[in-house]
This record gives structure tokens, C-alpha cells and sequence, in this order.
């Protein structure tokens, strides 16, 4: 099977040839381009189907157990200095090659029918498949400098896609504070690289951990340092997996095609971090101290993520905080050590997340057709319900995708969550506790996201409740513009979105199944939702047994099953999800227990989860306004005292040489004898010395 | 003909200006003739570079090549003697590149065609004339020579303020070359021969103290020119004023100038100083990238803020110099000719926005991306090769300089970590910029005011042609940097070397007196480790 490891680039290659062909296409000849959507499409989606093709034919070679395959070219040089990149593949690239190809395949797949009637579908597919060649080049990476490289490239490709529709203001910020709140995490991610470079005089994941641990242990380096050296690069997964602080940009990022959103920001890029942790596992595992900071980002960012995600409204952004908080989960199962269970939770989490997420595509694609393209109105939960009756494939998939990540067995996301919890327990109760509360609330939040779409009664037509809520957005403008800057175009323009959609094809009053090319891949990813989770139950672990930390060995498959531990652990979490169940069938299914109600009794707490702990608006004090006044000192500074220094010194040097030119005759000499006079100078100067 | 013999910097030196000197003979009213001569003439003189760089010219070699040299003036023992190595090479073919291309990018001038042509090709040779000059005298005289076409450009062709910043502009630069005068004639007139070839400068040996003032008076007209705070306000407001074409030069070429002869004469010639030296390059280069980047966040008119942008990049060549390391040296290098090319790209583009906005303000721009699609994915593009996305040449630059800095051992540990820390501020302070301005111009709801009386048209093929040429080595190079890098490195190799000397020397010399943040004989802590 040695050819097949040797056109092993061409997995990502294949991707970046099309994306490439499709840009440069768009730019010289963007008319022409446009007109042939069908065959874009086709050709890209058969580009990435090829190279979903090599990556399950690598999975299965190295499920045979081959050995790893590292590729390498001299990539930069000075000196004895030698940087290298090229590729490899071993068992977490060929299970990530799986994952990230197969479910880009199928958004790609869905995006035919969700971006049918866009303008810019063409593009959409050239962004799609430039994200596919560095997410998957990412995965391929032999060391850290290249990680990095991709790493920037898949954050470059979320700004591109956030800002898909940039004739939309709120895109348009969305877009940027993605790419800035990734580079910060980023900027911790480089000197982290730095700092371990200098420390051990490589990139290579190995060799990095080897030396670092060589050094921890003998004490040439304090372990505080080598800490905050493996704290710095976690920055980096922080801001691209989400967690908290860095976790802002995540909901905004809805802004995006719903595509997207399922591709890149559910199932694959934010993922990145996670991935990037497993990679560094033999640097962290070194240093404990490290590890334990990881654990309880991912815990807070778990829970933070969970009750935040109660009370959105937005379909979206409902989902967008339920992978915040999923991605918790990976990140603490990293952090307790657990290696397998985290990588176990990205894949269960990759195919049910990407289904919700295309699901949601589908009920907005539905909604449209009543409310029209406005996403204020078509994603908000609070004009939908009963959508079961009118689309039911999305409705099922949807509950399929529900119940897997409510951890109900045997649906994909009970094992892996299991898995998680129980390997928490072992480590330290508390988190333990963290992430058993965080496992309630989240069957609490997935089931009121449920029942208010597809159960209860169509409520798309109620005209009072659009219009609070475009008044309610209109408010927030005002807020985010300060008074009087709102925008009277926006409005002139919403209109006449209207009635470009009320003239091409008009509302009717019920939504509509989505057509076969959204459906088709939603049942698709349902069956991973569904079965995936079973090649790693603690009966027959067969997914430990393949995915283990490197330094680790694992003999056959592991299967011994403790029932007691199994059935209290699983019990409780199952236990918990089914509290979280019923308290949203009663509230939101029933209406036993009224919501607002309660809201209202707990108002300090409804309120700090509504308005997302109120992180946005700390930062914008703190660090938006903060670095623009900061700015704008910076710029008067430069403009009166620096210029006006060096123009006064200017200014003197002229009025002395003005009052001189009476004393000397002739200004050609006047410069010579300076000249001269310098240069005896300074020889002389020398000379006495 | 024997190809080794012809002198082919001297001709690619001379053509343009004497080509030049024919165009007040084109019979040709509107400038539509004048403009394709001086495309031809640029375009065969880079042709004749490339040329010469293939045929005659050995990467592995680090000494001087293509070697002329002529008595020019027996009196004053002024030679014309012109040369190539490393250093000068990649920066003799980005100028012709990039003049080239701003010729192409002058299409649309109207003003005295004529005049705007002869000087363009004026400029030609006096860039050329800067990078490949061995003969300190000439050099000035090159540098001094090069400063006229601009300041005519800038005057007659810029802005509102336009003599307000040609006139800054001539005595900034004027003032500082001034320092080089000095300087170069001390050398020239130290020890017991007088000579002003560079290579028999750079083998005389220097006192230390004569060192550390040559250096000074050098590093000041060479902070002009790059330029470093706080020597560069001359900088945004001739960049403010100039058109597109002399802006591309500008940011391309001109501070350029600046980088080279620092390597050239104060690394190459007075290595000794710049061991105490090098600590304060390092210090105003963490000034530049973020003072800089902060500067150009708060402006709102778009020719400064690039402007601006470009300080902040040249930080990193500081400090690349400053880092006596082959990778920090390759860094600095590799960032002046990938800026060189991003700068010239963003420059255009930002002339070619204002031919159709007809602002600078970004508040009254915003939401053109729709009528102008093209210009906006090549303004994105741009953007994002300057704000060192990896695949491009910026990133290679920007991480090089940063691994050899982090990997020095002429530096205490402290003093590293607080530079790479701050410089790596930079890092978020680019996109920040950068992002906010194409948001600015390009994203949101179209602006009524701004399209209801101006036509917004998207990119021409011209203008495409010009940003393609530019964007293929910027990716090619961030793709693969040794296209570039294979060109110099064998020369920054032995600069090193001659600096790692003057570091050990210095510091067996002088245990008592250690210069500040300096501590050539403590090895890292961990450094058997490090291969």
C-alpha cells in the first residue's frame, strides 16, 4: 500500500486545485463562472469526494496496522538552520482525514439546496473547498510550525465565510472579531512556539515532549516555566476551540451560511483545538500543572456554554453555545488525561452537531419561505413550532441529533460522554460535578430548542410577535451604534429585501420540506449519530485500542467492564438528562410550568445568562474602546509632539543657518567647512582616544 | 560577444536614464506614446537584470559578482566601480520589478506625461544606482541623485499638501544624507590609505570609539529612510500626497534603501559598534511595530494608514538585523523584498480605490464591495499577505526574524522574552487595522451618499494584470521561501559569522565593561540541547 502513502498529499492538494481553478475562474472571467453553478459544484464536490476516498483507504490501511508515514522537504533554511514541512500520517490523521472529509462532503452536498437561489454560489463553493485543503492540512502536519501555518489559513477561511454575505453589517463585524479573537490566541500560540523552540531546539511533537521532559526532570527548566510555555500554546486552542475567555467569537460566527456554521464552526475547525491538544499530548502530559488548567477551562467553558445557551432564542446561536460547550467537554477530557475520550467526543460530536446544525439550515431554508430572508425573523425560535407537521425528515434527524447529544443510549454522544465522565470522576469529583450538572443542562436547553420548533403550533404567522421582534433589534442597533447613529438606509434596504422576495416568489403561509439535496445528507449523518458511538463502548473498546496517546501501549482491545462503575456513571448522567427532559416537556411541550414565570423569579440569573454572562459587553469597554482611545493617543502624540519635535528641530537648525548666511558669504562653503570640520572631528576624536 | 565581460549592471544602471533623456523628442501630445516607451524601456531593462542574474550570477558565491569598475574622477580617486552579492541582488530585481509595474500602474496620469515619464525612468537608475554601487562616494552621490526625481514626482503630481511634503521630504532625507557624507569620508580618510571602495572599507580597522560615532551618523540617515521612530514623519505625509505610481515606489523601493545600507555599512563595515548598537535597533524596532500599528488604527484617511502600516513592518527588519543570527538576518532580508511587493500591491490598490471613490476618508466610504468585486478579493488578498498570513511571503518573514531573535545567544533571556512578547503584539494589532479597514470601505450596506455621485466600476485588466504579477511571487515565496532565500543566503551566512567574531572579541575584551542587555559569554540555560 506504499503509492497510497506516497500520493498522500494529494488529500489536501486536491481541494486547494479547486479552489484555486474556481478564484482565479471568478476573477478573470466572473460572468461565464457564475453561469455554470452546477458544474462548479459538481466538480468541486467530486474533488473532495476523491480525497474522502484516499483518506478511508488510508484509515484502513492503518487500522491494519501500518506503521506512521512521514513525508518531508526542506522548506526554509539559513545557516545550519533547517525548517521542514510535508506530511503524515498516522492513527489521529487518518481518523480526522475521515471526519473532516466526510462531513465537508455532505455540506457540500447540502449547500447545493441551501445557497440554491445566492448570487455568490459559485464562490461559496471555491471558500468551501479552500477550507477543506487547510483543515486537512492541518490534520496532516508533522510539527507545530505547520500546525500553525494551516492553523492560520482555516482561521483566514472562517473570516472569508463569516463574511459571506458582507453587504450585512452584523457579518461584517462578525467576520473581524472572529479573526482578531483567534489572532489573540494565536499570538500566545506563537510565543508558546517560540518558547518551546528555544527550549528543546525543535517542532517535532515528539521530540518537543521527549526534551521537554528530559529538561523538566533534571530542573534546567523550573517547571513554572515549562507551564506557562504549555499554557501559551493552549492559548491557541482556547480561542480556536472556543473555550473561555476567548470563546466570544463562536455565536457572532452564526452570521455565516448555515453550511458553515455545521462545517466549520460545529464540527470541524473548532475541533482544530482539540486536535491540536491531542498533537501536543506528549509535551503537556509533562506538565500536570498544565493539564489541570486545561481541565477546568473546558469544565467552566462547558458550564458557561450550557446556561448561556438556555435562554437563546436564535436557533443558531442556541446550537453555536451547545458547541461551546461540547467542545468544554473534549477540552476537559484532554485535560484529565483522558486522550481517547476527548478524541471519542469529537467524532460523535462532528457528525451529530453537523446534522443539528444542517437541520437548523433547513428549518431557516423552511421559515424563509413564510418570513422571508431575514434572519432576525426566520431563526427565531420564538416564530416557529410544529414544524414536525410540515417537514418531517428534518424533524426526525433533528431528534435523532437531540437525543445523541443529550448522551440518551445507545445514540453516539452517551458513549463518549460516558466515557469523559467517568475518566473525570476518576481525576477529581468536582469537575466531575461540573460536568454532570453541565450534562442536565444541556438536555434541558436541546429539548425547549425542540419543542419549540417541531412541536406545539405553527406560530410564523403571528404578525405581533415580528414585529417585537424587529423592534427589539432595532433597539440593539441603536444600543451597538450609540443614539442617533442608527442607520435609516437599513431600513429603506430590509424593505426592499422584501419585496424582491415578495415579488420572486411569495410568502406562503406554511413552511415546506426542504428538497432532496438538503434532506439526503441529513439522513446521512444520522447514522453515525446514531451507530458511531458503539466502536468504542466500554464493553469492547475498539476506538481506544486504535486512538491512544502516543508514549502508550495498548494490547488488543480493552473491554473490562466494572458494571457497578458503568451503571452508576452512566446511570447519573442518564439520570440527569432525563430530569433536564421532562422539566423542558413540562415548560415548553405541555406549557405546565410557564417559563416567564420563572424567569421572572430568577431574574439576576436570567438575566446573566441572556445576556451571555455579559462578556461582550466587558470587552467592548475594556479592550475595543480600550485600544481605540489608545490609538487615537498614540496618533496625537505622533502628530504634535514627535512631528512637531522634529520639525521645531528643523525649524531652529533653519533660523540659525538663516542668521549665519549673514555672517558667512557664500552658502556652498558654509556646508563644506561643516562637513570638513566634522570629519577632522571625528578623526581627530578617534585618533586621541 | 563575451557575456562574462559585457558590463551589465553599468548598462542596466544607464539605460533608463539615458533612454530617458529621448523623451522630449516623442512627437506626442496626449502621453499615449510616452507611456508605452517607458513600459518598454523598463521592461527591457528588467530583462536585461534577469538576464544577467541567471547567466552570470552564482548563489553559492558570497563574495561581490558581476564586478565593474572604472576611474572616473583620478583627482578625487573616484571610481565607478558597480557590483552584486546577496545583499544587493534580490533588492536590483525587486527594483526593476516594481518600477516596472509602476509604470504600467501610471496609465492613468495625464498631467505632463512627459516630464512624469523622464523622471519615473530617472528614478529607474538611481535606484538601481543605490543597491549596486561599491564606492562609498557614489553611493552618495547615487543616493542624493535618486532624491530629486521623487520630490519632483511628489511635487507636481501629489495631493492638496503636496509641497508641504515634498519639502519635508527633501530635508528629512537631505538632512540625513548628510550624516552619510560625514561619515563616509571619515572612513575614507581613517588609517593610513584613503580610499572610498567599500570592500577596502569594510577591511580597515576601525577604533571602537570611531566606530561607535560613524555608526550614529549612519544610523540616522538610514533612520530616515526605513524609516525607525522617531525619524519618520516625513513618511505619512509623503505617502498621503503621492499617486499611486510614486507611492509604489515608495513603500517598494525607497525604504528599502534604508534596510540595505544598514546591513551594508553598519553591520558589514563596523561590526564592533553594532554589537552596542544592535540592542537599541531591537528597542526601536519593538517602538516601530507597535507604535506604529497603534498610529495607524486611529487614522482615518487610507493612504496614511497604509502608510503607517508600512512603518510598523519595517520593525521587523530592525530587529532581524539586530539579532546575529543567519535566520534573523534571511528574516530581515526576506521581509524587505516580501514588503516590497505587499506594500507596492496595497499601495496601488489604494490608488486605484480613490480613482473611484474619489476620498481617502474611510467615513465616507463603505459598503463598495458590491459594485466593485474584484478590487475588493484583491484588496482582501493584499491585506491579508500584509497582515502575514501564512502562504504568503510576510509570514515566512515575520516568523523567521522571530525564531532567530528567540534563538539568539547574544541577548539575556529577559530581554528576549519582553521583545518577542511586544513584537508579537504586533501580531494582533495588524488584523486589527488591517480588518477594520476593509470593513470600513468595503463591507455593509452600500453608502447612498457615496454612489449617488460617483460610478463605481470594477477592477480593469490592467489594474488585475498589475496586482496578479505582484501576488505570484507573494505567494510563491510564502509557499517556498528558498526562491528567495537561496539568493542571499551564503552572504548573510558570513555577515553572521564576521558579527558571531566581533561578539566573542568584544566580549573577552571587555569583561568590566559589558554593554547594556548584552551578555555574549552566558550560553542559554538549556542550550546543549539545541541542536
Amino acid at each position: 500500500m506504499e503509492p497510497l502513502y506516497e500520493y498522500a498529499w494529494l488529500i489536501p492538494v486536491l481541494p486547494l486545485a479547486g479552489a484555486m481553478l474556481l478564484g482565479l475562474g471568478l476573477i478573470s472571467f466572473n460572468k461565464t463562472v457564475n453561469q455554470i453553478r452546477k458544474g462548479s459544484a459538481v466538480f468541486i464536490v467530486s474533488l473532495l469526494g476523491a480525497a474522502m476516498v484516499l483518506s478511508f483507504l488510508l484509515l484502513g490501511s492503518q487500522i491494519q496496522g501500518h506503521p506512521p508515514y512521514t513525508r518531508l522537504i526542506e522548506w526554509a533554511a539559513a545557516g545550519d538552520f533547517h525548517l521542514t514541512m510535508g506530511y503524515t500520517v498516522d492513527h489521529l490523521t487518518a481518523m480526522m482525514l475521515v471526519i473532516v472529509t466526510t462531513v465537508a462532503f455532505f455540506v457540500m452536498i447540502y449547500t447545493d439546496g441551501y445557497m440554491a437561489h445566492d448570487p455568490g454560489y459559485v464562490r461559496f463553493y471555491a471558500y468551501l473547498s479552500l477550507f477543506s485543503s487547510s483543515m486537512l492540512g492541518l490534520v496532516v502536519s508533522p510539527n507545530l510550525l505547520q500546525v500553525y501555518v494551516f492553523w492560520e489559513l482555516v482561521g483566514m477561511c472562517s473570516y472569508l465565510l463569516i463574511g459571506f454575505w458582507y453587504d450585512r453589517k452584523a457579518a461584517a463585524d462578525a467576520c473581524q472579531k472572529a479573526f482578531v479573537t483567534n489572532r489573540v490566541g494565536d499570538f500566545g500560540l506563537l510565543l508558546g512556539i517560540l518558547a518551546l523552540f528555544w527550549a528543546t531546539g525543535s517542532f517535532e511533537f515528539d521530540i518537543m515532549g521527549e526534551r521537554l521532559g528530559e529538561l523538566v526532570q533534571t530542573g534546567a527548566l523550573g517547571s513554572g516555566l515549562a507551564a506557562l510555555f504549555a499554557i501559551l500554546v493552549f492559548l491557541g486552542p482556547v480561542a480556536k476551540s472556543a473555550q473561555v475567555p476567548l470563546h466570544v467569537w463562536l455565536p457572532d460566527a452564526m452570521e455565516g451560511p448555515t453550511p458553515i456554521s455545521a462545517l466549520i464552526h460545529a464540527a470541524t475547525m473548532v475541533a482544530a483545538g482539540v486536535f491540536l491538544i491531542a498533537r501536543m499530548y506528549p509535551v503537556f502530559e509533562h506538565v500536570p500543572s498544565a493539564m489541570n488548567v486545561i481541565a477546568w477551562t473546558g469544565a467552566v467553558t462547558a458550564f458557561i456554554g450550557a446556561t448561556t445557551a438556555i435562554t437563546q432564542n436564535d436557533i443558531k446561536k442556541g446550537l453555536a453555545y451547545s458547541t461551546m460547550s461540547q467542545l468544554g467537554y473534549m477540552v476537559m477530557a484532554m485535560g484529565v488525561g483522558a486522550y481517547g475520550a476527548g478524541l471519542f467526543h469529537l467524532m460523535t460530536h462532528a457528525y451529530f452537531k453537523a446534522m443539528l446544525f444542517l437541520g437548523s439550515g433547513s428549518v431557516i431554508h423552511g421559515m424563509e419561505a413564510v418570513v422571508g430572508h431575514d434572519p432576525t425573523l426566520a431563526q427565531d425560535m420564538r416564530l416557529m413550532g410544529g414544524l414536525r407537521k410540515y417537514m418531517p425528515i428534518t424533524a426526525i434527524t433533528f431528534l435523532i441529533g437531540t437525543l445523541a447529544i443529550c448522551g440518551i443510549p445507545p445514540f453516539a454522544g452517551f458513549w463518549s460522554k460516558d466515557e469523559i465522565l467517568g475518566a473525570t470522576f476518576a481525576a477529581n469529583p468536582a469537575l466531575w460535578g461540573i460536568g454532570w450538572l453541565t450534562a442536565g443542562i444541556t438536555a434541558f436547553y436541546m429539548f425547549r430548542m425542540y419543542f419549540s420548533t417541531f412541536e406545539g403550533s405553527f406560530r410564523g404567522n403571528d404578525g405581533e410577535i415580528k414585529r417585537q421582534l424587529k423592534v427589539a433589534e432595532l433597539q440593539r442597533m441603536g444600543l451597538s451604534l450609540g443614539p442617533g447613529a442608527m442607520n435609516p438606509q437599513e431600513l429603506t434596504m430590509d424593505a426592499e429585501v422584501d419585496e424582491h422576495d415578495a415579488s420572486n416568489h411569495h410568502h406562503s403561509s406554511s413552511p415546506h420540506e426542504s428538497p432532496i439535496t438538503m434532506t439526503l445528507p441529513l439522513i446521512a449523518l444520522a447514522i453515525p449519530s446514531i451507530v458511531i458511538g458503539l466502536v468504542g463502548t466500554p464493553f469492547a473498546n475498539y476506538f481506544e485500542a486504535f486512538i491512544h496517546p502516543p508514549g502508550e501501549i495498548i494490547e488488543g482491545i480493552p473491554s473490562e467492564v466494572e458494571w457497578g462503575e458503568f451503571l452508576t456513571m452512566g446511570g447519573s448522567s442518564v439520570g440527569v438528562a432525563l430530569i433536564g427532559i421532562t422539566l423542558a416537556s413540562l415548560m415548553y411541550l405541555s406549557r405546565k410550568i410557564d417559563p416567564a414565570a420563572i424567569a421572572k423569579q430568577i431574574e439576576p440569573l436570567y438575566k446573566l445568562s441572556l445576556n451571555k454572562w455579559y462578556f461582550d459587553d466587558v470587552y467592548e469597554v475594556l479592550f475595543v474602546q480600550g485600544s481605540r482611545r489608545l490609538a487615537r493617543q498614540v496618533m496625537e502624540v505622533d502628530l504634535r509632539i514627535v512631528d512637531g519635535f522634529v520639525n521645531l528641530a528643523g525649524f531652529v537648525t533653519l533660523v540659525t543657518g538663516e542668521a549665519l548666511k549673514y555672517l558667512e558669504t557664500g552658502r556652498a562653503q558654509f556646508y563644506a567647512l561643516i562637513v570638513f570640520g566634522a570629519v577632522l572631528g571625528l578623526v581627530l576624536l578617534s585618533g586621541v582616544t | 560577444m563575451n557575456t562574462t565581460d559585457f558590463p551589465w549592471l553599468t548598462t542596466a544602471i544607464l539605460f533608463p536614464f539615458l533612454a530617458s533623456l529621448l523623451i522630449p523628442f516623442i512627437p506626442d501630445k496626449e502621453g499615449k506614446t510616452v507611456r508605452w516607451y517607458a513600459l518598454v524601456v523598463g521592461l527591457i531593462d528588467f530583462a536585461i537584470l534577469v538576464y544577467a542574474f541567471y547567466t552570470q550570477y552564482d548563489m553559492s558565491n558570497p563574495g561581490l559578482q558581476l564586478v565593474e569598475s572604472y576611474s572616473w574622477v583620478e583627482s578625487l580617486d573616484l571610481r565607478w566601480s558597480v557590483g552584486a552579492d546577496g545583499l544587493s541582488m534580490p533588492l536590483i530585481l525587486l527594483t526593476g520589478f516594481i518600477t516596472t509595474l509602476a509604470i504600467l500602474a501610471s496609465w492613468p496620469v495625464t498631467l505632463k506625461p512627459k516630464l512624469f515619464y523622464f523622471l519615473m525612468l530617472a528614478m529607474y537608475s538611481g535606484q538601481l544606482g543605490v543597491f549596486a554601487v561599491q564606492d562609498m562616494l557614489l553611493f552618495f552621490l547615487m543616493w542624493e541623485l535618486e532624491l530629486i526625481p521623487v520630490y519632483l514626482l511628489l511635487a507636481i503630481w501629489g495631493g492638496k499638501k503636496r509641497l508641504y511634503a515634498a519639502t519635508k521630504f527633501i530635508l528629512y532625507t537631505a538632512g540625513g544624507s548628510l550624516f552619510i557624507l560625514v561619515a563616509a569620508l571619515a572612513m575614507a580618510f581613517y588609517g593610513d590609505t584613503v580610499t572610498f571602495d567599500m570592500r577596502a572599507l569594510m577591511n580597515k580597522e576601525y577604533a571602537l570609539n570611531f566606530q561607535l560615532l560613524t555608526y550614529g551618523a549612519f544610523l540616522i540617515a538610514y533612520a530616515v529612510k526605513l524609516p525607525i521612530f522617531p525619524l519618520h514623519t516625513w513618511l505619512p505625509d509623503a505617502h498621503g500626497e503621492a499617486t499611486a505610481p510614486v507611492h509604489m515606489l515608495l513603500a517598494g523601493i525607497l525604504l528599502k534603501m534604508g534596510g540595505y545600507a544598514l546591513i551594508r555599512m553598519n553591520v558589514e563595515m563596523l561590526p564592533d559598534a553594532h554589537v552596542y548598537f544592535a540592542p537599541i535597533l531591537v528597542i526601536l524596532g519593538v517602538v516601530n511595530i507597535i507604535y506604529a500599528a497603534l498610529t495607524s488604527f486611529a487614522q482615518r484617511n487610507l493612504k496614511r494608514k497604509i502608510a503607517y502600516s508600512s512603518i510598523s513592518h519595517m520593525g521587523f527588519v530592525l530587529i532581524g538585523i539586530a539579532s546575529f543570527t543567519d535566520l534573523g538576518l534571511s528574516g530581515a532580508m526576506l521581509q524587505m523584498v516580501s514588503h516590497g511587493l505587499i506594500g507596492a500591491s496595497l499601495f496601488f490598490l489604494v490608488g486605484s480605490t480613490y480613482d473611484r471613490t474619489h476620498t481617502l476618508i474611510l467615513d465616507e466610504m463603505g459598503g463598495v464591495g458590491k459594485k466593485m468585486p474584484k478590487i475588493f478579493a484583491m484588496f482582501t488578498a493584499c491585506s491579508l499577505a500584509s497582515l502575514a498570513l501564512p502562504g504568503m511571503s510576510g509570514f515566512v518573514a515575520e516568523v523567521m526574524v522571530f525564531v532567530g531573535f528567540a534563538t539568539s545567544d547574544a541577548y539575556s533571556q529577559l530581554f528576549k522574552v519582553i521583545v518577542v512578547t511586544l513584537a508579537a503584539v504586533g501580531v494582533i494589532l495588524t488584523p486589527i487595522y488591517l480588518l477594520s479597514m476593509l470593513r470600513e470601505i468595503f463591507y455593509g450596506p452600500e453608502n447612498k451618499e457615496l454612489t449617488s455621485h460617483e460610478v463605481l466600476v470594477d477592477a480593469e485588466p490592467r489594474e488585475v494584470f498589475i496586482i496578479a504579477c505582484l501576488l505570484i511571487p507573494i505567494i510563491g515565496i510564502g509557499f517556498y521561501p528558498k526562491l528567495i532565500t537561496q539568493i542571499y543566503d551564503v552572504k548573510t551566512i558570513a555577515v553572521t559569522a564576521k558579527l558571531e567574531d566581533s561578539l566573542t572579541a568584544l566580549a573577552e575584551q571587555q569583561t568590566r565593561t559589558r554593554p547594556l542587555a548584552l551578555q555574549p559569554s552566558s550560553a542559554p540555560v538549556v542550550a546543549p540541547l539545541i541542536q
